[in-house]
């Protein structure tokens, strides 16, 4: 089967944020393509446009020459482009062979699914795995009693079954050990070799290097580059992925950061995905928490914000604490901005005012003393600079940038001592980021304790004292001073060891 | 925007009971007239009273819903009707003893669906049957007791301008909700549940406690309902709250609150049973027969619903 | 991980540890060993057989809850079908009817509960209302209808009808032979592709849509069954009360509910089976007997069953929190 896919200057804006401004990809039959780029490159966006899930706004998709356009995820699929989706499109309580074979099950003239066939080819699906998977993984274990490597797997699987031209794995090996990658790629191989174009989304580039034959940059939303892997290296491909031109900072360092109190430390951190992590805080110290999405870093603030079990050691200012509920992390000063703001730290239907009082209701009194509620939150969004109708409008008509003020605004008000946040000017627009760095400087300077988890390397390059970059639940490296640099943010991101050369 | 379709729909609501009002003096002539008003007011507040604890329910979210209200009500009235047994004195400590026991019914369900992790639906409904069974247990099948004259007067007879105890209990009731719901810490924290039960907890509302107080709540305004529902019928039978519960649903729904949770408000749900009041009144008074009363009811819900009970849609 | 040996072993574990009506099989032997103590003659034929006459329509009523609580949903308008559709059975019969007039009239029935059953479903379904509150509605609309059709209960039932209830087939009794019919073509619908369309759409709906399932016309068929089974009860009724009542469907649509979750299948979807809902209603009626043969004191008897019922519902919740906490 032959084959090419060509996306051709795409173009794709969510709201008044550009996703990408000039996508292009290429990828034929026979080909393992690498597509790259760091966080907020827009490489999620140009795949999800390619497999139907995302109309572009401009630009033009040309499947074997001629032009195509996808309504939907199905659509590509009838074109034989199917995504590996990330645990999306099982369901739990089915068992192995009833999700692979969801929709496309094989049936007897009698409309009755042929079981011992449906077992039985899903038997041979997963022999292809043997060796690297548990025996347990058998067709009739239920998805939810799965580890998310055989998940993983099981997802793998069902793209396979339907015998896809193009297959488009996306940070598909995540989750899976080394063994499985070695037995996915070997298969990928094959694949290849039968005619099949894969195009394989990757942040791990000793990975990369193996696998693929072509690899396509994306940066800022544009498509910079497309090399053959064996005329490229390790750090030619880093320094295409980053800009060369030096970060500002934001906040200027100051000496005494290193020699003040020690505010909280943590030993030893496990939770489901984290394997160990240590770190330690001090009293007006930004600690910037990087790697790509999915590494641990989200688990290590719900951690210490008492939102998730977890094992290992907290201390807070000199006294050991293990909170089981955000309560209680909120009455020793600490507070969370999470990830999600619209499903984790808002109440988009509420007002303004209630959003920001959230936590606090209880200090004003059995019956509400509104009027001075009011004006706390009046304050707080005046040193905001909160944009809104008034206090009284529902969250969900602010603008971006503004919501995550309201999120951040309600932890203002109670004057924490450590403040955790999950990446939080994702999706807001450059001037409200700018006001946030602002804020976070004043944090800073009045002796507030950080940590800050950012998607965005210029964030944490220009307002971190340290970084502490986490791969596959672990610290990878910690960076600070000559080492907090663009180069080697990215490179330790990658997993690939300091210095980033080959 | 969402705020303005949620008071847009309470005054829907208002707007529906007064148009249907009018509609009925059209229609029938001596319909729309004060004593009619007034007795339309007066058996809305038995709904209103119930459809309170509803509302909470409800507003936390969750599927959140009590069908354990009418059994409730029923205990209720029949726990006054005893202990107070007609003595003016023993009213105060039987109300007392009826809504302790609605607290108490109401907690179980509370901490079964918190604790238990039991849906709402199948909770409180299992708790209705037990509900029952201990009202046959109380009274071992023969209802002795009798009404105080203190209840009667409280709640029947005519106080100011011929209006009823039981009117004015309600708008008290009204006001009491309100304050709960918009300006007591506890109010805000369940607006915040029903919202989005990981924002809330993410700052730091202890979801499960209100939950149960919100069950809790619910038990006792239905003992409550009870206690005003013997004080007009003076007397008690065993079926006397069974035609509350789902109305009161109903009321909650017709008021503009989303079953979803997260949004609404006291006064909606009392202009909802006021509109389900009216509309059953109407329906009575054309002398429909109860096939067509019935249709029409339904029929007008399934109307209401079509504004203001859509859920999303999965393609976004 | 241990390598466990025999590939067959794990397999048939497996599959018997899935079946979400274990718990409720249990619940079965407990209640029918008990009331067979209780009751001297409980397996007698000619007792087992009345019995199994009165589980019949609540039966029929359980199976079309599952699917739709299979599917996410949740129909509480099925007790005003079976009323509307068991006085339309009746007097579309009439005095005196023939073979054909009898068949016209069941044919009616059907066709009524299955176009009850098309109304739910487009408003839950492609109108995207909430199952309580418009089947609750619907309900209305249904027992109004039943009311109109016949306002109070009468009518004649062909003593044919009812014979043919009571009758025995092959030495097996009728009624026994349906319940039969109803697992087989149940097994038949779970293991067609529809059957897993249902469980992936109650399981992860998301999930179900994102694989190409037809989420909206899945959930319309679970009301279109739903209403059919409801129709189906109307007529066993009709058969076996010999009159037509337009109340005789109330109380039955909680008591399908309760037999269903007793049964096994979680209210939320995705999960259990009509099996378990027809032991749902087995059990059910076996704690009333058993009640009533223990000498538990006539004002007690009702808590008691209500307690047991309670019991049985929060089985699993409480099984789970002692799990989470040790």
């Amino acid at each position: 089967m032959k084959i090419s896919l060509a996306a051709q200057h795409v173009v794709k804006h969510y709201g008044g944020v550009i996703a990408l401004s000039d996508g292009n990809l290429e990828v034929q039959s026979g080909e393992v393509l690498a597509l790259v780029g760091a966080n907020g490159s827009g490489k999620s966006t140009l795949s999800k446009i390619i497999t139907g899930v995302v109309a572009p706004d401009e630009g033009q998709l040309l499947l074997d020459g001629q032009k195509m356009h996808f309504s939907s995820p199905q659509s590509a699929r009838r074109n034989g482009i199917v995504e590996v989706y990330q645990d999306l499109s099982l369901v739990p309580d089915m068992t192995v062979a009833e999700n692979i074979w969801l929709a496309h099950e094989p049936v007897a003239w009698s409309k009755i699914v042929r079981n011992r066939e449906m077992r039985a080819r899903t038997r041979d699906l997963l022999d292809l795995f043997t060796g690297t998977i548990r025996s347990s993984l058998q067709p009739e274990a239920l998805v939810s009693t799965l580890p998310p490597d055989e998940k993983q797997i099981v997802e793998i699987l069902k793209v396979l079954s339907l015998q896809p031209k193009i297959m488009i794995l996306d940070e598909a090996t995540a989750s899976l050990d080394s063994r499985q990658v070695d037995r996915l790629f070997e298969l990928m191989a094959e694949w290849k070799a039968q005619g099949m174009a894969v195009v394989f989304i990757s942040h791990r580039m000793e990975e990369i290097f193996r696998v693929a034959d072509r690899v396509t940059v994306l940066r800022s939303g544009k498509t910079v580059g497309t090399a053959l892997l064996d005329q490229i290296s390790q750090q030619e491909l880093v320094n295409m992925m980053i800009e060369s031109d030096v970060v500002s900072r934001y906040i200027k360092h100051h000496e005494e950061a290193t020699s003040s109190p020690m505010r909280l430390s943590v030993e030893r951190m496990r939770t489901s995905v984290l394997r160990g992590v240590s770190l330690s805080l001090r009293e007006g110290e930004l600690l910037g928490l990087g790697g790509l999405r999915g590494q641990g870093q989200t688990d290590i603030l719900l951690a210490l914000f008492g939102a998730i079990p977890f094992e290992g050691q907290v201390t807070l200012s000199g006294r050991s604490v293990h909170f089981t509920h955000p309560r209680q992390a909120m009455r020793e000063g600490i507070a969370f901005v999470p990830g999600e703001r619209g499903a984790q730290g808002l109440l988009p239907v509420r007002s303004v005012l209630e959003n920001l009082q959230l936590p606090s209701w209880r200090r004003y009194g059995p019956l509400l003393q509104l009027g001075k509620a009011r004006k706390d939150a009046d304050t707080v969004a005046r040193r905001l600079s909160l944009i809104m109708q008034s206090l009284n409008t529902p969250v969900n008509s602010l603008s971006g940038g503004n919501a995550q003020k309201v999120v951040l605004g309600k932890w203002l008000l109670r004057e924490p001592k450590v403040l955790l946040l999950d990446d939080p000017t994702k999706g807001v627009d450059v001037g409200a980021k700018g006001e946030f760095y602002k804020i976070l400087a004043e944090l800073r300077e009045a002796g507030t304790s950080i940590i800050l988890y950012s998607s965005e390397d210029e964030e944490l390059l220009g307002l971190c004292d340290r970084v502490i970059v986490l791969h596959d639940g672990q610290v990878q490296a910690e960076l600070a001073d000559v080492t907090l640099t663009r180069s080697e943010l990215v490179a330790a991101s990658m997993g690939t060891a300091h210095g980033g050369a080959v | 925007m969402m705020k303005r379709l949620r008071l847009g729909s309470t005054v829907i609501a208002l707007l529906l009971a007064i148009g249907l009002f009018v509609l009925g003096g059209l229609v029938h002539p001596g319909f729309a007239n004060y004593s009619l008003a007034i007795n339309i007011l007066r058996l809305a507040a038995f709904l209103g009273v119930v459809a309170a604890g509803q509302t909470l329910v409800i507003i936390g979210g969750g599927e959140g819903i009590d069908l354990s209200v009418g059994s409730v009500i029923t205990l209720g009235a029949i726990l006054v009707y005893q202990v107070a047994n007609g003595s003016d004195v023993m009213v105060l400590p039987a109300l007392i003893v009826a809504l302790a026991v609605g607290v108490g019914i109401g907690a179980v369900n509370g901490l079964g669906i918190t604790l238990l992790r039991i849906p709402p639906l199948v909770m409180t409904l299992g708790m209705a049957g037990v509900v029952q069974g201990l009202i046959l247990v109380v009274t071992q099948g023969r209802l002795t007791g009798a009404t105080a004259p203190l209840m009667v007067a409280l709640i029947t007879s005519p106080l100011a301008f011929e209006i009823p105890g039981v009117v004015l209990i309600w708008l008290l009731l009204g006001i009491v909700m309100w304050m709960l719901l918009e300006r007591t810490p506890y109010g805000k924290q369940l607006f915040a549940i029903g919202v989005n039960r990981t924002t809330a907890r993410l700052s730091g509302v202890r979801v499960p406690a209100i939950l149960v107080l919100t069950y809790a709540l619910s038990g006792m305004l239905a003992a409550l309902a009870g206690f005003v529902l013997l004080g007009y019928t003076q007397r008690v039978f065993l079926n006397l709250g069974a035609d509350y519960t789902l109305p009161s649903v109903a009321a909650v729904v017709v008021g503009g609150t989303l079953l979803a949770g997260g949004q609404g408000s006291y006064l909606g749900t009392m202009a909802g049973a006021l509109v389900l009041t009216i509309l059953t009144s109407l329906l009575t008074t054309l002398l429909l027969p109860e096939s067509a009363r019935q249709i029409v009811f339904g029929g007008t819900l399934l109307l209401l619903l079509s504004f203001y009970g859509r859920q999303h849609r999965l393609r976004s | 991980m241990i390598r466990i040996p025999v590939a067959n072993t794990i397999r048939l574990r497996r599959i018997a540890l899935r079946q979400s009506y274990r718990f409720a099989l249990l619940l079965l032997i407990i209640a029918v060993t008990v009331n067979a103590a209780l009751q001297s003659n409980f397996f007698r034929p000619s007792v087992l057989s009345d019995d199994l006459q009165t589980y019949l329509p609540l039966m029929l009523l359980a199976a079309g809850q599952t699917i739709v609580i299979i599917g996410g949903g949740v129909d509480l308008s099925v007790g005003a079908i079976v009323s509307l559709v068991d006085v339309l059975v009746v007097r579309t019969m009439g005095g005196n009817p023939g073979a054909s007039q009898v068949f016209l009239a069941i044919g009616l029935g059907l066709a009524t509960g299955a176009l009850a059953g098309l109304v739910n479903g487009i408003c839950v379904a492609y109108l995207r209302f909430q199952p309580i509150v418009t089947t609750f509605a619907t309900s209305f609309v249904f027992s109004g209808l039943a009311l109109w059709v016949m306002s109070s209960p009468g009518g004649n039932v062909p003593p044919g009808l009812v014979d043919a209830y009571q009758a025995n087939l092959l030495g097996l009794p009728v009624v026994l032979w349906v319940m039969v019919v109803v697992l087989v073509l149940w097994n038949f619908l779970r293991s067609t592709r529809y059957g897993r369309y249902l469980y992936a759409v109650g399981g992860q709906s998301m999930s179900a849509y994102v694989t190409g399932v037809p989420v909206s016309l899945v959930r319309l068929s679970t009301y279109i069954f739903s209403g059919l089974m409801a129709a189906f009860t109307a007529v066993a009724l009709v058969m076996s009360t010999n009159t037509g009542d337009p109340l005789i469907g109330g109380p039955m649509t909680l008591e399908s509910i309760v037999a269903v979750v007793l049964g096994g299948t979680r209210l939320s979807g995705g999960q259990g089976g009509v099996a378990g809902s027809l032991i749902g209603v087995v059990i059910l009626s076996l704690i009333l007997n058993i009640i009533s043969f223990a000498n538990i004191p006539t004002w007690w008897q009702t808590l008691v069953n209500a307690l047991i019922v309670l019991l049985a519902l929060t089985g699993p919740g409480i099984v789970a929190l002692v799990r989470r906490k040790l």
